[in-house]
């Protein structure tokens, strides 16, 4: 088996960025986690051994116009893969309502080296095909990075699902063609749509972090044999799903359980947990 | 007299058997409790204490047993999100085996020793690691 990536966690409970109390208690109530602690970082190396994962994708969340905060800032990011560089995917985040979002941007691919991008904009509150977005995408380009956009209904409070349907990418799709971007969560409940997407769009790739009912093996089956039909990612999309656990909200080592459960081609899922990662990611 | 001490550490396993008698009898020596009692008691609801004998091949037929009782596929209702938390409750079997197993145990100290059996280790069960993990341990006694 080649490398396993979960490209889409959030760091926002590792113990090496929570040394504040206040800051910890902000991160439970703004992401809607309210009972999850800090974790050190031997317990996620841990969680990842059992789970056969190599790497984790570390997603910050800058808040700066909308809640006023950078609820897991780039630095942090930055600092979190100095401590464990074999094991980490740096990704930054700006507010693109923000002013200085491009040079925020510049700073953190360019000085902070992170690897792609994260936006949110159920959470951050923008439409993805905003003209404003332009000059973010655009960076983007200028760097060679990705872009992972929450889609779909978020659990955080005061995140409308509205700025994030799945069929608000699709001009972002069509204006930027050589723009790489996935749509976390596959962009549940609108999953199918997320699939059609990905069959028109070879720069548009999708992500697993989905567990909204029921154990992670009922509800992949539901989403991936019976919502999707059973050959869709096997047949057409292989190229582009990736596993991505949204960790701490879903249950990581199940999720990883419950992708061997799906009838796919060994070949297939060695691509969806590590191989398109890295295609993703350049 | 009382005391009380905690002991925390890291699981690695998703299911392990960890035996922590010699955690316990050091705690039991520290408090300097000459007869009394001395208990275990885990924090958490998918862990469990138990006490039996050493041995690979029982601690085999322990998970076995555990595993045939519980399986890990079958509907469970504990598994959903849980808005309290915000994230998902997919731990039924670690709830189910901590209620197989139950939560703490209790030894009888007689002039400075726990009195146990020849044959008998404490053990800490994880149900739901990896995870971080915490066990009070109390003597109770003069």
């Amino acid at each position: 088996m080649s490398l396993v990536i979960d490209i889409h966690t959030h760091p926002a409970f590792f113990e090496a960025i929570n040394a504040d109390e206040e800051r910890l208690h902000l991160r439970q109530t703004c992401l809607g986690l309210y009972k999850t602690g800090a974790a050190p970082l031997a317990h996620i190396f841990n969680q990842m051994k059992y789970a056969g994962i190599d790497r984790l994708g570390l997603l910050p969340l800058d808040l700066t116009t909308t809640h006023g905060v950078e609820l897991v800032s780039n630095a942090e990011i930055h600092h979190l893969v100095s401590l464990a560089p074999e094991k980490f995917i740096g990704f930054a985040s700006v507010d693109p309502r923000r002013k200085d979002a491009v040079e925020v941007l510049e700073y953190a691919f360019g000085e902070l080296k992170l690897s792609g991008l994260k936006l949110h904009p159920a959470k951050q509150k923008f439409y993805p095909m905003d003209e404003g977005l332009d000059a973010v995408y655009a960076c983007c380009l200028r760097h060679n990075k990705p872009i992972l956009f929450h889609a779909g209904i978020s659990l955080q409070p005061d995140a409308p699902s509205q700025y994030a349907r799945p069929e608000h990418f699709e001009a972002v799709a069509l204006r930027y063609p050589r723009l790489r971007m996935c749509l976390g969560h596959f962009g549940w409940p609108w999953v199918v749509e997320t699939a059609a997407l990905l069959l028109k769009y070879p720069n548009v790739y999708a992500d697993t972090g989905l567990l909204y009912f029921d154990s992670a093996r009922e509800f992949y089956q539901h989403v991936f044999t019976r919502t999707l039909g059973q050959h869709w990612v096997d047949r057409s999309l292989r190229h582009q799903v990736l596993f991505g656990s949204n960790n701490p909200r879903f249950e990581q080592i199940r999720m990883v359980e419950a992708l061997h459960t799906l009838g796919w081609r060994a070949s297939t899922l060695e691509l969806v947990l590590g191989g398109n990662a890295l295609e993703f990611l350049g | 007299m009382y005391t009380l001490e905690k002991i925390t550490f890291l699981t690695e396993q998703y299911n392990q058997l960890i035996p922590i008698t010699q955690a316990v009898r050091d705690v039991a020596a520290r408090s300097q409790i000459r007869s009394g009692w001395v208990g275990v008691v885990t924090l958490h609801t998918t862990t469990g204490i138990l006490v039996n004998e050493r041995v690979e091949c029982l601690e085999v037929d322990i998970q076995e047993a555990l595993e045939r009782l519980v399986p890990e596929d079958h509907p469970y209702m504990h598994a959903r999100i849980l808005p309290s938390y915000g994230s998902t409750a997919g731990n039924p079997t670690g709830h189910l085996k901590s209620m197989l197993t139950g939560n703490h145990c209790l030894f009888p100290l007689h002039e400075g020793e726990m009195v146990m059996g020849e044959a008998q280790e404490i053990y800490f069960c994880e149900f739901d690691g990896p995870a971080r993990r915490t066990v009070v341990i109390s003597v109770l006694g003069e």
